[in-house]
C-alpha cells in the first residue's frame, strides 16, 4: 500500500515537474514556431539564478525574480536581435537558437566553471501524505507547478492578450489590419515562454545537479513531450506530460532508469512517425 | 461642394516582391466619398487596397491620409485611421464571434456593435460561437461589423459582398451610406454592380494593373461597367 502511495506521489510529481519545464518550450515552440534549442539553456540560468542568490546569503525566494530578469533580458536580446528575422523560416530558428545555446552554455561554463554547483534546499524536512513521508520541497515544487499552469490555463483561454496572441498566429495580417503591433506581441510572447524556462529552472534547481551542460535532457524531454502532446493547446501539454512522465516513471519503477528512457524514446518516434501531429493539436 | 481631400495617392506601384501588380495608379477621395475600384479576376483590384492598408508595402509612390504620409505596416496604418476589410481570411475561425468583434479593445465592449446587431441579428445571436463555423457570407458580415464599428476616417473594404445574401449586401449598403453622411470614406472592390450602383461616388475601372477607365456619379453605370469589362 504504502510502496503504492509513494509510486503515485511520485507519478504526479514526474508530470507536475516536466509540465513546469516544457511550459515554456510550449509557449515558444508550440505557439510561434521557433524550435528554441535554447530553451534547456533557459532552465540552466534560471537554475543558476539560485546559485547567485545563495552565494550572496540571500533568501532562496530571491532568485524567481533574478532568474526573470535575467532570462527575460538575455530573450529579449536574443529575440531582437535573431530571432524576429526568422518566424516565417522555423528551420532557421532552429540552427539560429542551437548557436544560442551553445553561447549560453560556454560563457556559463567561463564564469562558474564546468562542474556540477550544489544548491541548497531551503524547504527541508518531509511530510507525511497517505502514510509515506514525502519530501516537502516536492510538495512545494508541485504546488507552484500546478498553480502556474492552470493560472496559465485560465489566463489563455480569457484574456485578451491570449484572444491576440491566438488572433496573431492564426492571421497575423488580419491581427495586424486591427491594429496589433504583431512584432511587439510576437517578442512579449517570447521572451514571456524563456522566463518561463527560467521559473522552471529556479524551482528545480536543489533537486537536480546543476551544471552547465544540464539544460540538454530538459531540450529533449520537452521537444517528446509537445511531440506526443500537439502543438499550441496546454491540453496538449498536460497530455504530453502525463504520457511521457508517466511512461518514464513506471518503466523506471519497474526496470530501470536507461529502459525508462528508452521506453521514451521509442513512443517518441512512433509518434512522429505515426501521429505526427500529436494527441491533442491546435485545431 | 468644398470637401478636404481625405486620401491621396500618388503613382503608387508595388506586389509581391520583385512582382509588380499595380503599376502608377493615382486616386483622390474626398471625406465622405465611396470609390468603388472594379474590374475582373486577377487585375490587381486587392493588390491596390492591400498597398493602401499597408498589408503590402508599395514600391513606388505616395500616399497620404488626411495630409500626413502612410508609411510602415498595417497596424501603424490602422492606427492612422484607417480601416481595412481583406478579401480572404476575414475572420479568425479559431476564435469566437465575440472575440473577434472586441479583440482589439481594452474593454471589449460589444456597445460599438448595437445598431450593427440590429441589422444582422444573426451576428449577436452566434457571439460565443466559433467564427470557423459560420459561413462564407456570415463572415464577411462578421468582418464588415469589425471594420464599420471602428472610429475611422477610411474603412477599405474588399469584396464586403462576396457570397453574402442580397437582403444583407442591403443592409451593408445601408450602413455605408450612413457612415458616409457622418464624413467616413470608404474605397470598395467589388464587382456586384447593384452595390456599386447604390453606394458609389466614383467608379475605377482596373485592368492589367493599371486604371482602365474612371468616372464619377454616373447614371449608366452597368452600361459603362459592362462596356469596359468584357472588351
Amino acid at each position: 500500500m504504502e510502496l503504492f502511495a509513494l509510486y503515485g506521489l511520485n507519478f504526479i510529481y514526474g508530470i507536475a515537474t516536466l509540465g513546469l519545464i516544457v511550459l515554456g518550450l510550449a509557449v515558444v515552440f508550440g505557439l510561434l514556431g521557433v524550435m528554441n534549442m535554447a530553451h534547456g539553456e533557459f532552465v540552466m540560468l534560471g537554475a543558476y539564478s539560485v546559485l547567485i542568490v545563495q552565494g550572496q546569503g540571500l533568501p532562496y525566494f530571491l532568485s524567481f525574480p533574478l532568474a526573470v530578469l535575467i532570462c527575460g533580458f538575455v530573450g529579449y536580446l536574443v529575440e531582437w536581435s535573431m530571432i524576429r528575422h526568422l518566424y516565417t523560416r522555423p528551420f532557421d530558428t532552429l540552427l539560429a537558437t542551437w548557436g544560442i545555446a551553445i553561447l549560453i552554455r560556454k560563457t556559463v561554463e567561463v564564469i562558474f566553471g564546468r562542474g556540477y554547483q550544489s544548491v541548497n534546499q531551503t524547504v527541508t524536512g518531509t511530510v507525511d501524505i497517505l502514510g509515506v513521508d514525502y519530501p516537502a520541497y516536492r510538495l512545494v515544487v508541485f504546488v507552484c507547478a500546478v498553480t502556474l499552469l492552470v493560472g496559465l490555463f485560465i489566463w489563455y483561454r480569457r484574456s485578451n492578450t491570449g484572444a491576440r496572441i491566438k488572433a496573431m498566429i492564426a492571421n497575423p495580417e488580419l491581427a495586424q489590419a486591427m491594429g496589433i503591433n504583431t512584432a511587439r506581441l510576437a517578442r512579449g510572447t517570447f521572451v514571456f515562454g524563456v522566463c518561463m524556462a527560467g521559473l522552471a529552472g529556479a524551482l528545480i534547481a536543489p533537486l537536480v545537479r546543476v551544471e552547465p551542460y544540464m539544460g540538454l535532457d530538459y531540450l529533449l524531454s520537452s521537444f517528446f513531450i509537445l511531440v506526443v502532446g500537439g502543438l499550441g493547446t496546454l491540453e496538449g501539454l498536460f497530455i504530453g506530460s502525463s504520457v511521457i512522465g508517466g511512461v518514464d516513471v513506471a518503466v523506471s519503477a519497474f526496470f530501470d532508469k536507461t529502459s525508462g528512457y528508452l521506453a521514451v524514446l521509442v513512443i517518441s518516434i512512433l509518434f512522429l512517425w505515426l501521429r505526427p501531429e500529436g494527441l491533442y493539436a491546435r485545431r | 461642394m468644398n470637401v478636404p481631400e481625405l486620401l491621396s495617392a500618388q503613382k503608387i506601384s508595388g506586389g509581391y516582391g520583385d512582382t509588380i501588380i499595380v503599376r502608377g495608379i493615382s486616386m483622390s477621395l474626398a471625406g465622405g466619398d465611396v470609390l468603388c475600384v472594379t474590374g475582373r479576376n486577377g487585375v490587381g483590384k486587392s493588390t491596390l487596397l492591400k498597398l493602401i492598408a499597408g498589408v503590402l508595402q508599395q514600391s513606388d509612390g505616395v500616399i497620404k491620409l488626411a495630409g500626413t504620409e502612410l508609411r510602415g505596416p498595417a497596424f501603424v496604418r490602422q492606427r492612422q485611421g484607417l480601416g481595412y476589410m481583406p478579401q480572404v481570411g476575414v475572420v479568425f475561425d479559431n476564435l469566437s464571434v465575440q472575440e473577434n468583434l472586441t479583440l482589439q479593445y481594452k474593454g471589449r465592449s460589444l456597445k460599438r456593435y448595437e445598431a450593427l446587431f440590429a441589422s444582422f441579428p444573426r451576428m449577436a445571436e452566434r457571439l460565443t460561437q466559433k467564427a470557423g463555423t459560420l459561413s462564407g457570407g456570415e463572415k464577411k458580415i462578421l468582418s464588415f461589423c469589425r471594420v464599420i464599428a471602428e472610429t475611422n476616417k477610411l474603412a477599405i473594404l474588399d469584396e464586403p459582398s462576396e457570397g453574402v445574401q442580397p437582403e444583407n449586401i442591403a443592409l451593408m449598403a445601408e450602413h455605408i451610406l450612413a457612415e458616409k453622411k457622418n464624413g467616413r470614406s470608404f474605397i470598395v472592390a467589388e464587382q456586384n454592380t447593384t452595390l456599386i450602383e447604390q453606394i458609389h461616388d466614383h467608379v475605377l475601372i482596373m485592368d492589367h494593373g493599371e486604371v482602365m477607365y474612371e468616372f464619377s456619379c454616373d447614371k449608366n453605370i452597368r452600361e459603362i461597367i459592362n462596356k469596359h469589362i468584357s472588351l
